[in-house]
């Protein structure tokens, strides 16, 4: 009696959360695997059964293998890169310099920056005829329309974005690695960047893994820079469309919830596969004290 | 532990007054009132054009002053928000009390029934569909069920920046020019290494290539919007025209239109013209830099005729509103002489109210509004109408941007377009 009252206690102080997460997370992913299986008419208060019509029209689409290959291809680029220049700056960061709380501070700020007003100044760096970068590297390209380069900008905009929280996470690993085993290493002469691959990286291979794991599932998702920088009538856009802005076109545009929801169907299916990959090559890679 | 159980039950109990405040205030004068009891109630207004919000929110006013018991509240969605958020509301039941709509999504919501058919209060001479347009009235009717009544119509205009035009030593645009005049002006204006071009040859429908489409002979679609006109000889022919514009650096290339929209492009003074709809002048005057520089001309003639695309705002209720006769009430105010006397005046679009569009032209003395007006008579309707339209319409633009930025040819694009068109239509039947 006396350890069920505790339980209700305890629930009670979970349940915000856990009534957000089931109402705004779990009924929608259970809800739209349901809805892929449906035609819905008069937006979604006549619903026909059609089985897997919905799979069998995306799997004949080449749209939707060429949306996939620039999902990959973003995930591919973007986490990496972000991973590599995340550690670089942690490191750096984690080192006795001046004003070392300032730089913490500007690496950390495109985190706490509004997507969308960031969005805004790519578009006016990346413009082609009076953009930053242009003129900083005295080309003109067209470098959010041009189908050769749109992929490269977007990364780079979700690279930029992705590093303040990440190196913070790394700094943190950084951090929780004992001093006593880089005095242990220096008696035995190492310098430099033997320290930094000898003991730095195996101790922080946990840490990476952990972000690696986040990137590639945000990676997998993107939308947003798509959306605010790219843009519908871009005729860059089948070049760089990712799963989720197939989804966004084909549900709130299109009005056709069904094929949408079968979109997203597929990409969970890819995140838990790609997720489960990770684990089992983990004992490969990562090193738990 | 007994304390503990106190604040619990203190915490739990303040939750439940909160929660209990909110239902009674969205309950707030429910139901409809009778004759005598005069309930204070406040119906929502939803609207998609910011730049017309202080007129609607004018016409707002009004009529709560001859209402005292009603209140409006004018809220303004953007248009590319807009068709999302009513497609969630319409099925949950929330849909504003009054809203604008458009012609081509109301079949839709008609259809679904989340309009309110007024047939019977125009055949009880409530009101009067006589005093607009009838091709207006005829957008928000289906099998002889009235929905809407017309707000405002629009129509497309040639804007010119004058100056740009006195500096190259250029008569100004008027009504003998044709396609061919507009492309030979729109070269000699052209100074691509200033950043200055003739004319804006955008990707664009309504205030674009529909036209174009239409003064060649060509069609967007059928009569009995059947079958789509896109891979009409005359249709691709329109569109390799509009094309060759930026080819000749007569107009700047779609890349830099997608940079920077053409109509911002002429708003700080880089485009001597461009099509842009009446209800759009409000916009243009907004800029300082072109402000007292710029002017309407009417279209230029094609081969076949001068074409332009008519299209009306309507204002309907909805079904499931918890004041309809206040909405009502509404509805037939914002259908009435004194709306749209408002509207005109304070130059928020051109009312559809028989005979009251000319003070909308006289708002801006200074302007040639007059070319709206003059070209609505022969102007074709918007292409709207059909079941289809929501995802033909959002589909073209996909396409024809492949065509327009390079990627496919001009022929190739208006085909599949074309294709996709009729695939949409077969769809929907």
């Amino acid at each position: 009696m006396h350890s069920k009252s505790r339980y209700i206690w305890a629930y009670m102080m979970i349940a915000p959360t856990l009534i957000g997460t089931l109402v705004f997370w779990s009924w929608p992913a259970v809800y739209s695997i349901y809805l892929s299986f449906l035609k819905s008419e008069n937006f979604g208060l006549v619903n026909h059964w059609v089985g897997w019509a919905n799979y069998e029209r995306l799997f004949m689409d080449e749209e939707f293998w060429q949306n996939l290959r620039n999902t990959i291809l973003y995930v591919v680029l973007f986490v990496p890169t972000t991973i590599i220049l995340s550690t670089f700056f942690a490191v750096l960061l984690n080192a006795k310099i001046k004003g070392q709380a300032v730089y913490r501070v500007i690496y950390f700020l495109p985190q706490v920056t509004m997507a969308a007003a960031a969005a805004m100044v790519w578009v006016i760096i990346f413009a082609q005829d009076y953009g930053l970068l242009n003129s900083v590297l005295g080309t003109h390209i067209a470098w959010i329309s041009d189908k050769r380069f749109a992929m490269y900008a977007l990364v780079m905009v979700g690279v930029w974005g992705a590093i303040g929280f990440n190196m913070l996470l790394i700094l943190a690993g950084l951090q929780g690695i004992p001093r006593t085993l880089y005095e242990a290493a220096e008696i035995d002469g190492a310098v430099g960047f033997r320290k930094f691959r000898s003991i730095t990286l195996p101790l922080l291979t946990p840490t990476l893994f952990f972000t690696s794991i986040v990137l590639v599932i945000g990676a997998t998702q993107i939308f947003d820079s798509i959306y605010l920088i790219i843009g519908k009538t871009n005729v860059a856009l089948p070049a760089v469309r990712s799963l989720v802005y197939a989804y966004y076109q084909n549900s709130f545009i299109y009005y056709d919830q069904n094929y949408g929801a079968a979109i997203v169907n597929i990409l969970l299916v890819i995140n838990l596969v790609l997720t489960g990959i990770q684990f089992m090559l983990q004992k490969k890679w990562v090193i738990y004290d | 532990m007994n304390i503990r159980k106190k604040m619990a039950a203190g915490i739990a109990s303040l939750l439940l007054v909160t929660l209990m405040a909110g239902c009674n205030s969205s309950n707030d004068g429910g139901g409809a009132t009778d004759s005598g009891a005069q309930k204070s109630v406040t119906i929502s207004y939803t609207i998609w054009d910011k730049n017309q919000q202080p007129a609607m929110e004018a016409i707002a006013d009004a009529f709560t002053e001859q209402h005292p018991n009603i209140k409006v509240k004018v809220d303004a969605i953007p248009w590319g928000e807009y068709w999302t958020k009513m497609s969630a509301a319409a099925p949950a039941g929330m849909l504003p009390d009054v809203f604008w709509m458009h012609g081509g999504q109301f079949m839709k919501y008609a259809e679904g029934q989340f309009l309110e058919p007024i047939t019977d209060k125009v055949q009880a001479n409530e009101i009067d569909l006589n005093n607009y347009a009838s091709n207006l009235v005829s957008i928000y009717t289906i099998d002889g069920q009235n929905y809407g009544i017309p707000k405002d119509f629009d129509t497309i205009g040639l804007a010119y920046n004058k100056e740009l035009f006195d500096q190259a030593n250029i008569p100004y645009p008027d009504d003998t020019w044709d396609y061919a005049k507009l492309a030979e002006v729109a070269k000699q204006l052209s100074q691509p290494d200033k950043g200055i071009y003739g004319f804006g040859a955008k990707l664009d429908t309504q205030a674009g290539y529909w036209n174009d489409m239409l003064a060649n002979g060509g069609f967007i679609l059928n009569d009995d919007m059947t079958k789509s006109g896109y891979d009409e000889l005359a249709s691709i022919e329109a569109l390799k025209a509009r094309y060759q514009m930026i080819l000749d650096k007569a107009s700047p290339t779609h890349q830099q239109m997608t940079d920077t929209d053409s109509v911002e492009m002429f708003k700080s003074g880089k485009l001597a013209m461009i099509f842009d709809g009446s209800w759009d002048n409000g916009n243009l005057a907004s800029s300082e830099i072109i402000k007292g520089k710029y002017d309407w001309a009417p279209l230029p003639k094609g081969k076949v005729k001068r074409g332009n695309i008519i299209n009306g705002i309507g204002n309907v209720m909805s079904t499931k509103g918890k004041h309809k006769d206040e909405a009502w009430q509404f509805l037939k105010f914002l259908g009435s002489k004194e709306a749209a006397e408002i509207t005109a005046e304070m130059g928020a679009a051109i009312p559809a109210f028989n005979n009251t569009q000319d003070a909308w032209v006289k708002n801006n003395p200074d302007l040639n509004l007059q070319v709206f007006i003059d070209q609505a008579a022969d102007a074709t309707p918007y292409p709207s109408g059909s079941k289809s339209y929501p995802v033909w319409f959002s589909k073209e633009a996909e396409i024809m941007s492949q065509a327009w930025g390079g990627a496919i040819s001009i022929e190739e694009g208006a085909k599949k377009v074309a294709e996709m068109m009729n695939q949409a239509i077969e769809d929907a039947k």
